[in-house]
């Protein structure tokens, strides 16, 4: 299946290519005069954990993010964007994006069906919601027709029905509100290109049920190709487009109400985006690196989008668990005092590279009652990952990332130190 | 009276194994098979039987059953996560009702565990695992961790 946005999407991107080798010609062909230094790009936004739109959000790290009509400056400054290290794409609040929410280009195949998509994740929440082709901007790095998907309101779109066999789909797994997102949108700048990948290209392959079109309301699983599916949009910038770093202040091990830092796009492409003397993990064909803790590994990934640490279970850890009023577990971990843990990543990419990351888990419950319960900043907040060591794995979350320093790297791109991960990597 | 329940009855069979798995017995296994498009191989273990699923999309599902024939534990791995509905059958409700405990946490696993129901849904875009069993359910002497 061919979608109608194709064309002109890989026409702009095509032409972006073009003018960028016709600008490298031009350099070259110019040897009686100085190759003039390329004025770099303004490649920084400000990153800020805090109560988010909703008033209600645990470490989550938003931005600004604006999105414009493709090839116009027709735009809307979207703040409280949430910053995603482990899923790949724009997905905003129609509600969020005011008139442009209606006036986006839709993809759509042949038959004027629009592409519509269900995002599930680990937790089994999930988004759905049409997508439609937008101009990215953050600081002066732009995405030109990227693929993003609008969160619907129930009223403007057809929901997929088979959307709701994957997620769950009682209130808990519902994000396509302000109140339940506790964002305006999400921003996924992960290791990959594309939210799903050459798996959704062909429909003989028995693709995953993440993109529908529904013609008169009966949802189907079509081909998707590479270009219609959402971008990483950092992917498709002119310039800084190899992945980000995240840098985030040390904060106080009590929480904070909000805590400041930087989103810097590239990664060994300007001078304030260097790697420095961080230790670079290479990513398997799936995202993630290994991690030894008590003489087992584990699956391990660092995750912006992640509340807590989730890190092995209470029983092997001997940690104890917080409960709500009802005796059920809430999630978090609640030590009668704080718990220093240090264990070995290792990459993903059989290179062979070994490091220490070292982390606390505090009494959530405390946590969360501290400042009058104003607190939104938590550097100490952990969890259960599974219920033994066959199912758990180490997700290092928000609370890992302050008062360091982490890069991101996509797949297939250039590696500063030249180190091989062409599935992406992780470095801190 | 008579044809109108065996009328019933059969439309009833007819329909339930769509959504049996976890908890059924093991004929709903084939009817994974089907949806998920993959290949099926079965392996002996002692206390219990083992089918595996693999998709053409690369997941695997495995489906543990016991020596009475029910499916006592479900595991998944790879790209894509399954239909947990499909998988869970009549445990799916749990895992809403578990979730709504753990407002606060977001964007990581998801870990239920009540006395009917141990689930574990983890990893994150083109990468999910997870497992899930059921307590009363699990043979003699066989542990929850072979369900992975």
């Amino acid at each position: 299946m061919t979608f109608r946005n194709d064309s002109k999407a890989m026409l702009a991107r095509f032409l972006a290519v073009l003018a960028g080798a016709l600008a490298i010609v031009a350099c070259g062909g110019s040897s009686s005069t100085p190759t003039p230094t390329p004025t770099p790009v303004a490649n920084t936004v400000t990153a800020e954990v805090n109560a988010g739109p909703a008033n209600n959000s645990t470490n989550m790290l938003f931005v600004t993010v604006t999105v414009c009509l493709p090839g116009t400056t027709t735009c809307t400054d979207i703040p409280n964007v949430q910053v995603d290290t482990m899923s790949e794409g724009l997905r905003v609040l129609s509600t969020a994006l005011g008139t442009l929410g209606s006036s986006l280009p839709t993809i759509q195949d042949s038959s004027s069906n629009v592409l519509q998509e269900c995002i599930q994740f680990a937790d089994t929440t999930y988004i759905w919601g049409p997508v439609a082709t937008a101009d990215v901007t953050m600081a002066g790095e732009k995405a030109s027709s990227v693929p993003i998907q609008v969160i619907s309101n129930p009223a403007a779109f057809d929901v997929p029905s088979s959307c709701l066999t994957l997620g769950n789909p009682g209130p808990q797994g519902n994000l396509n509100t302000v109140a339940t997102l506790g964002a305006n949108g999400i921003i996924g700048l992960g290791n990959f290109a594309q939210d799903c990948g050459g798996a959704c290209t062909s429909a003989s392959s028995n693709p995953p049920a993440q993109y529908f079109i529904c013609p008169q309301n009966v949802c189907s699983v079509p081909a998707v190709p590479l270009n219609d599916q959402l971008w990483n949009p950092v992917a498709l910038f002119a310039a800084d487009n190899n992945g980000v770093m995240i840098t985030m202040p040390a904060i106080d091990p009590g929480g904070q109400a909000t805590a400041s830092g930087s989103l810097i796009f590239g990664v060994g492409t300007q001078t304030d985006n260097a790697l420095g003397s961080a230790t670079l993990y290479a990513t398997d064909t799936g995202g993630d690196i290994r991690s030894s803790y008590g003489g087992i590994s584990y699956p391990a990934f660092f995750d912006t989008g992640s509340t807590g640490i989730y890190f092995l279970d209470y029983a092997t850890l001997g940690i104890t668990e917080c409960t709500d009023t009802y005796g059920n577990p809430t999630g978090f971990y609640c030590p009668a005092s704080p718990v220093n843990y240090t264990v070995t990543n290792t990459d993903g990419n059989g290179n062979g590279t070994t490091g220490s990351a070292t982390f606390t888990i505090a009494n959530a419950d405390t946590l969360f009652s501290n400042g009058n319960s104003s607190f939104f900043a938590f550097n100490d907040l952990g969890g259960d990952s599974g219920s033994g060591p066959s199912s758990d794995s180490v997700d290092f979350g928000m609370p890992f990332f302050f008062g360091r320093t982490v890069y991101i790297g996509i797949e297939g791109t250039t590696v500063p130190n030249g180190v091989s991960a062409p599935n992406g990597y992780f470095a801190y | 009276m008579r044809t109108a329940m065996r009328v019933l009855v059969i439309l009833i069979l007819g329909v339930a194994p769509a959504w049996a798995v976890l908890g059924e017995y093991e004929s709903s296994v084939s009817v994974d098979q089907q949806y998920l498009k993959g290949e099926i191989r079965e392996q002996v273990r002692p206390g219990y039987k083992l089918h595996q699923i693999t998709a053409s999309n690369g997941t695997t599902v495995r489906e543990y059953v016991s020596p009475d024939g029910k499916v006592f534990g479900v595991a998944w791995s790879g790209p894509f996560a399954p239909n947990m509905q499909q998988l869970l059958g009549s445990y799916f409700p749990e895992l809403d009702q578990a979730a709504r405990s753990q407002v606060r946490r977001r964007g990581g696993p998801l870990v239920v565990r009540t006395d009917k129901l141990v689930l574990v849904s983890a990893g994150h875009m083109r990468s999910f695992h997870g497992h899930a069993y059921v307590p009363s359910l699990l043979p003699n002497n066989v542990s929850a961790e072979v369900v992975r």
